[in-house]
């Protein structure tokens, strides 16, 4: 459930209305590092819970069609006695990138890594965006849906 | 508390060091003290470390891409092997997540046995814990693996007591979708009550061994000081952030399973140093005698699964498309797992796990430079990572 006062700020201020209770807003590209700044700032949500991106195919159907895209999450957390979260999510199409959350949560920084690793959505302005978890010459990123779980990868191919 | 200059994990060595005499040292991957397979990449001016690069990825298993395989009751026994000294919480959070993703309930009897593994599952962990921290610091501890074989011992009987309940001594694949496996065997509870009242009298010894010993004290006291808001920042949890004086914790602050009928007390320590995590843990195990033994006398009755027993592994499935969040305080933080699940589907469409020894590692850039060598391994030992659960 989002705290009262965050539904309220995301009202007021970024303009989302009916909110999905558990995910949070969608939020656009370019206004993620002014809520997150807004969120620690003024409503205290100071720590940072996790960032995590899923991979989507395109869908070919006639009524509702999706272009292939990855969604990125995010989730903040207040802490102390009656603990309340508060996250968001933002949609990235393929082939662009979204900014990153390194200069608001040093936290972020680790975890975009793993993303950017494993989902391969790249994120502007991380300062270190390496590989963290596979090899750094590995090719392709196993997360994604259209990578082959039974095939074998290099260099054991 | 005195504000502590933040450290730069992004510093350029050759710029800080334009002759060239800084010693750059490779620690791990295969360092006993490094807990797993961890690799820090070290820049050293004599003794003192600059700049510490950590390297992970040396245990990646692929645990996130196997979820999108398996069906939501065979995840289980994978997830098992994530953090392996603490397989009951992994087990009972992404079963948390599933739950809340396909809405089974859990019946109370399971609830609170859940708790009860929980407890019991956070004191082995932390004695594993007590025993290699003091392993790390070698020989000054009265021959080195004294601390270490005391701890194993007692640890061994809370191995005991989960192997008389599932069969298996160290990953249980116990917790399912809606409930548990196996019923509490007759006698069960005689048994953990006897178990308990030894490792009480133990804890008493450790600290005897530990608190009273000078060089105990020397090597932890004022080491490796976490300030307590960058531990915020970086998303640190679990008794490493409670030791640098932040009061919070799932299971008073945000109850699971039967926490909603007890009175957890959390344990804060204000100092922020490796003595002061080893304190926090302490007393965390005496508290966790307490909320067992607070259990373990009403257990209620009843059927200790929520659904029907499962014959296809592909029966649970998904009824909408949805994606949910849940967390629990493993022993060493905030576990949480975040699921996607779409609609009519018995796998997961993505799953990913917030483990928390992740983000008590990222702590070490900020921490190691300024210290000695033999200081960042009591620092890495005090921090309890579990590189199983951070590479995944």
């Amino acid at each position: 459930m989002i705290p009262q006062d965050a539904t309220a700020l995301m009202a007021d201020r970024f303009g989302f209305q009916d909110v999905d209770p558990e995910n949070g807003p969608w939020v656009p590209r370019e206004a993620v590092v002014a809520l997150a700044r807004a969120l620690r700032d003024e409503l205290g949500f100071r720590f940072f819970v996790y960032c995590a991106a899923v991979h989507y195919l395109a869908v070919e159907d006639e009524e509702n069609p999706e272009d292939e895209h990855i969604v990125v999450a995010y989730r903040l957390r207040r802490l102390g006695p009656g603990t309340e979260s508060v996250g968001f999510q933002v949609r990235v199409p393929m082939g662009e990138s979204t900014p990153s959350l390194v200069s608001v949560f040093a936290g972020a920084d680790w975890q975009e890594r793993e993303q950017y690793d494993l989902v391969g959505v790249v994120f502007a302005g991380h300062p270190d965006l390496r590989r963290i978890m596979m090899p750094e010459d590995w090719p392709g990123h196993p997360l994604r849906r259209d990578y082959a779980i039974e095939t074998r990868h290099h260099p054991w191919r | 508390m005195e504000m502590i200059p933040r450290a730069d994990p992004y510093l350029d060595p050759d710029s800080h060091d334009p002759e060239g005499d800084l010693l750059v040292l490779n620690l791990g991957p295969q360092h006993p003290s490094t807990h797993g397979v961890l690799r820090v990449k070290l820049w050293l001016d004599g003794e003192v470390c600059i700049k510490a690069v950590p390297y992970l990825g040396y245990l990646h298993r692929g645990v996130e891409k196997l979820c999108e395989k398996l069906t939501y009751v065979q995840v289980t026994p994978i997830i098992d092997k994530n953090d392996y000294v603490a397989p009951m919480t992994n087990e009972l959070a992404i079963n948390m997540a599933f739950e809340k993703l396909v809405g089974a309930e859990v019946p109370p009897r399971a609830q609170v046995m859940r708790t009860i593994h929980s407890e019991l599952q956070r004191i082995a962990s932390h004695l594993l814990w007590l025993g290699t921290f003091c392993l790390d610091m070698g020989g000054a501890l009265g021959g080195g693996a004294t601390s270490f074989m005391h701890t194993f011992r007692e640890r061994e009987l809370i191995l005991d007591v989960f192997e008389e309940l599932t069969g298996c001594r160290f990953h249980y694949n116990h917790h399912t979708v809606g409930g548990l496996r196996h019923d509490i065997p007759a006698g069960w509870d005689q048994m953990v009550k006897k178990v308990l009242d030894i490792i009480e009298t133990r804890c008493h010894e450790y600290e005897g061994m530990l608190v009273e010993n000078p060089v105990f004290i020397a090597r932890t006291r004022g080491v490796g000081v976490v300030d307590p808001d960058l531990a915020v920042e970086l998303g640190v949890s679990g008794p490493n952030l409670r030791a640098s004086g932040v009061d919070h914790d799932l299971r008073r602050d945000a109850p699971y399973a039967a926490y909603d009928r007890l009175e957890v007390n959390v344990i804060t320590a204000l100092e922020g140093d490796c003595y002061a995590r080893y304190q926090v843990r302490l007393a965390e195990m005496r508290e966790s005698i307490r909320l067992v033994r607070c259990l373990l006398d009403d257990i209620p009755e009843g059927p200790i699964c929520g659904l029907k027993p499962v014959k296809l592994p592909g029966a649970v499935k998904c009824p909408e498309t949805a994606t949910v969040y849940s967390a629990i305080e493993s022993p060493r933080g905030e576990l949480g797992t975040w699921v996607v699940g779409t609609k009519k589907s018995p796998n997961p469409y993505r799953c990913k796990i917030r483990p928390p020894s992740l983000h008590s590692l990222a702590l070490l850039p900020y921490m190691c430079p300024g210290n000695n060598l033999s200081d960042i391994i009591v620092i890495l030992g005090s921090l309890d990572p579990i590189l199983g659960e951070v590479d995944r």
